[in-house]
C-alpha cells in the first residue's frame, strides 16, 4: 500500500461509489421530502408564481449578501453572516471556476468553461478556509450557538474543512509530497459525497426547493418578499 | 575480459588517465556525489577507508581503477527493447561509455552475436562462472498466466529464466516501466498476468529505473553506483534511486512558473502552447510523476517532453498506462460512472424513499384509528 495505490483507489472506485450513494441519497431525500405531501392552497392567485420565485432568488443571492443591514441575522450576529456569506462565495468560486474543478466537471458531465486565473481562485479559497475557522471559533464561544452545536455540527464542519485545507496544501505543493496531499483530498471528498446526503449539508439542494417553494407561495399572493 | 581490473581494461583501451578522471567527474555528477561518502555514516564496505579526503572524483578514478570489471546478465521479456536502445544510442561521449567499459555484458539477446543454442550457452557459463558477483538486469515484463506460456526464450518461460537468474546475482535492475511494474503489457485488462520483477523476486534487492524508456543516465548512473561502491544506491518506496527518482517533473518543470501564475494552454496550437505555458490542462502528469527527465534531459540535455510541448505521461509511475487518459487533466477522475448507474442510482433511492413514505403514512393512520 502506497500513496499511487491510494490515489488511484479515491479516484477511481471510491469515487464512483461515492457519487452513486450521493445521487441516490440525494433522490431520497428530495423524495421524502414531497411525499410529506402539500395543504391543499384554496387562496386566489393575485400574483405570478414564476415571477415571485424569480424574486425570491434574485434577492436570496443577488441582493442580500451586498446589503446585509437590513437583515435581523447580519445585526445580530455578523459573524455568521460575514464569514458564512465569505464561505459560501469561496466555495462556489473555488468548485466551479477553478481550473482542475472544472476539468473535473468536464469529465464528468462532457462539456467546460471559462476559468479564472489561479491566483484570484486562490484568495477566495483562502477567504473560505479563514472563514471556516472563523465560523469555528464562533460556534465555540457564542453562547446561542454553543448549545445549538451538537457532534453533527462539528462533524459537519470537518468533512467540509477537510477537503478545502487539503486542497489548498496541495494546489500550493505545501509540507506533503503532491500524491499524499492529492489521495488525502480525494479521499475527504469521496467522504463528503457520502455524508452530504446524511447531513444537513443537503442544503446545497433543499435552498433551492425551499426558496423555489416560498417565492411561489409568496407571488401567488401578491406579498412578493 | 572481466579477470583485468578497470584500469587495465581502459589502458589496453588507449584511454588516457586524463580522460579517465574526467569521465569520473561527469559520473560524480550524474550520481549527485558532491563529496567523496563520509564513511563512518554511510555504512559503507570498510575496504573504501583509505580514500578518505579525497575529492569525489578521485574517489571514483581510485576506486575504479582497482576493481574488476562487473559481468552483466541483461535478460529481455515482455519488452521492445526501447531501454536498450535508449542505452545504446545514448550520445553521451563519456558517461555511458565509462559504463559500458566498466561492465561486460555477458548476454544480451539484442546485442549479442551469438545466437539460439549457443548464446543460451554462453548465458549459462557466465551465470556458473560469475555465480554471486554479476548484475542481473531486466527489461520487459513477467508474464504469470497459465503458467507464464506467454513468454518464453528457449523452451523455458520467462518466470523460470527470471528465477534461475535471480539466484546467482549479487544485484537486480529492473529497466524501463514494463521490468519495474509491468509497464503497457500489464495495461488493463493485463491479457498475460504481466508483472514487474520485485514483484516476483523477492529475497534479492531489486531496484527499478522505471520509464518509458528508461532515461540512460538512470540506468547507467546505478550501475556505477553499484561498481563503485558495491552497494546499490539508497531507493524510495517504490525501489527507486531517489538520486534519479527523488524529485517530481513538476518539482524541476521549466514550464513552472506559468502553473504558479495560473497560465494554461488549452489546447496544443492555442497561443498559450506557443507561450510555453503550463500543459496542466492537456493532461500532464508531471505533479505525481517523479523522473529526472526535466533536469538530465535527453539527447545530451536537449530536450525532455514537457520542453517540446507534450504533456507528461507518467511513465515511470506503476499503472501509468490506465492513470487516466494521457490528454485528461489530472484532476478529472478515472473513470465517470455511466448514465445508466446514475439513473439507476437515483431510481433506487426514489423508490426507497416512496417505500418509506407509504409506511409512515400507513403507521400514521394506524395511529390516528386506534386513537
Amino acid at each position: 500500500m502506497n500513496w499511487e495505490n491510494t490515489l488511484e483507489f479515491a479516484r477511481g472506485p471510491f469515487f464512483q461509489v461515492a457519487l452513486l450513494v450521493f445521487v441516490a441519497g440525494m433522490a431520497y431525500r428530495l423524495v421524502r421530502v414531497l411525499a410529506l405531501g402539500w395543504q391543499p392552497d384554496r387562496v386566489q392567485a393575485k400574483g405570478s408564481r414564476i415571477g415571485g420565485v424569480a424574486v425570491s432568488f434574485l434577492k436570496g443571492i443577488i441582493i442580500w449578501p451586498f446589503i446585509p443591514w437590513v437583515k435581523n441575522t447580519f445585526n445580530r450576529n455578523p459573524i455568521t453572516y460575514l464569514a458564512g456569506g465569505l464561505f459560501h462565495l469561496g466555495l462556489f468560486v473555488v468548485i466551479f471556476l477553478g481550473t482542475a474543478h472544472m476539468l473535473v466537471w468536464k469529465s464528468l458531465l462532457g462539456f467546460g468553461w471559462l476559468t479564472l486565473p489561479l491566483p484570484i481562485v486562490d484568495w477566495f479559497a483562502a477567504g473560505a478556509i479563514v472563514a471556516m475557522i472563523a465560523l469555528f471559533i464562533n460556534r465555540l464561544v457564542n453562547p446561542v450557538l454553543k448549545l445549538l452545536t451538537g457532534p453533527a455540527e462539528w462533524l459537519n464542519w470537518l468533512i467540509v474543512f477537510v477537503p478545502m485545507v487539503t486542497g489548498y496544501m496541495m494546489t500550493h505543493h505545501l509540507w506533503f509530497q503532491y500524491e499524499t496531499l492529492f489521495s488525502l483530498h480525494m479521499l475527504a471528498v469521496d467522504v463528503l459525497l457520502i455524508w452530504i446526503p446524511l447531513s444537513r449539508i443537503s442544503h446545497f439542494m433543499f435552498y433551492f426547493f425551499a426558496k423555489a417553494i416560498h417565492g411561489s407561495d409568496f407571488g401567488k399572493r401578491a406579498v412578493t418578499p | 575480459m572481466p579477470d583485468e581490473t578497470i584500469g587495465q581494461h581502459l589502458r589496453r583501451q588507449g584511454i588516457s588517465r586524463r580522460d579517465f578522471v574526467k569521465m569520473c567527474g561527469v559520473l560524480v555528477g550524474a550520481m549527485g556525489l558532491r563529496y567523496a561518502p563520509p564513511l563512518d555514516e554511510s555504512g559503507l564496505p570498510a575496504h573504501l577507508e583509505n580514500v578518505r579526503g579525497f575529492t569525489s572524483a578521485a574517489f571514483i578514478a581510485n576506486t575504479l581503477e582497482a576493481k574488476q570489471r562487473v559481468p552483466v546478465i541483461w535478460l529481455e521479456f515482455q519488452d521492445c527493447a526501447g531501454c536498450s536502445e535508449a542505452l545504446t544510442r545514448s550520445q553521451d561521449p563519456t558517461l555511458v561509455d565509462l559504463v559500458l567499459n566498466t561492465i561486460t555484458i555477458e548476454y544480451h539477446e539484442t546485442l549479442s552475436a551469438a545466437a539460439g543454442f549457443q548464446a543460451e550457452q554462453a548465458k549459462e557459463d557466465a551465470m556458473k562462472k560469475y555465480a554471486g558477483k554479476y548484475v542481473l538486469v531486466v527489461e520487459g515484463s513477467i508474464p504469470t498466466d497459465n503458467d507464464g506460456v506467454y513468454c518464453t526464450i528457449g523452451g523455458r518461460t520467462a518466470v523460470d529464466l527470471l528465477k534461475e537468474a535471480a539466484q546467482g546475482a549479487a544485484a537486480i535492475i529492473a529497466t524501463g516501466n514494463c521490468a519495474s511494474f509491468g509497464g503497457i503489457p500489464k495495461a488493463k485488462p493485463n491479457p498475460t498476468g504481466a508483472k514487474g520483477v520485485w514483484e516476483l523476486i523477492t529475497d534479492k534487492p531489486v531496484v527499478n529505473i522505471p520509464g518509458c524508456p528508461a532515461i540512460p543516465e538512470a540506468t547507467t548512473g546505478t550501475i556505477a553506483n553499484f561498481i563503485v561502491f558495491g552497494a546499490l544506491p539508497q531507493l524510495d518506496s517504490l525501489h527507486r534511486p531517489l538520486t534519479f527518482y527523488g524529485h517530481t517533473i513538476h518539482d524541476r518543470c521549466l514550464r513552472r512558473p506559468f502553473y504558479e501564475a495560473g497560465k494554461f494552454a488549452e489546447s496544443f496550437d492555442d497561443e498559450g502552447a506557443k507561450q510555453g505555458w503550463c500543459l496542466y490542462k492537456l493532461g500532464c502528469k508531471g505533479p505525481t510523476t517523479y523522473n529526472s527527465c526535466a533536469t538530465i534531459k535527453w539527447d545530451q540535455g536537449l530536450s525532455f517532453p514537457v520542453q517540446s510541448g507534450h504533456p507528461c505521461l507518467g511513465c515511470s509511475e506503476p499503472n501509468f498506462w490506465d492513470g487516466g487518459g494521457f490528454y485528461q487533466g489530472q484532476s478529472a477522475p478515472l473513470d465517470r460512472p455511466t448514465i445508466t448507474a446514475v439513473g439507476a442510482a437515483a431510481a433506487a433511492g426514489a423508490v426507497i424513499g416512496v417505500g418509506v413514505a407509504a409506511a409512515n403514512r400507513m403507521q400514521k393512520k394506524g395511529v390516528k384509528r386506534d386513537a
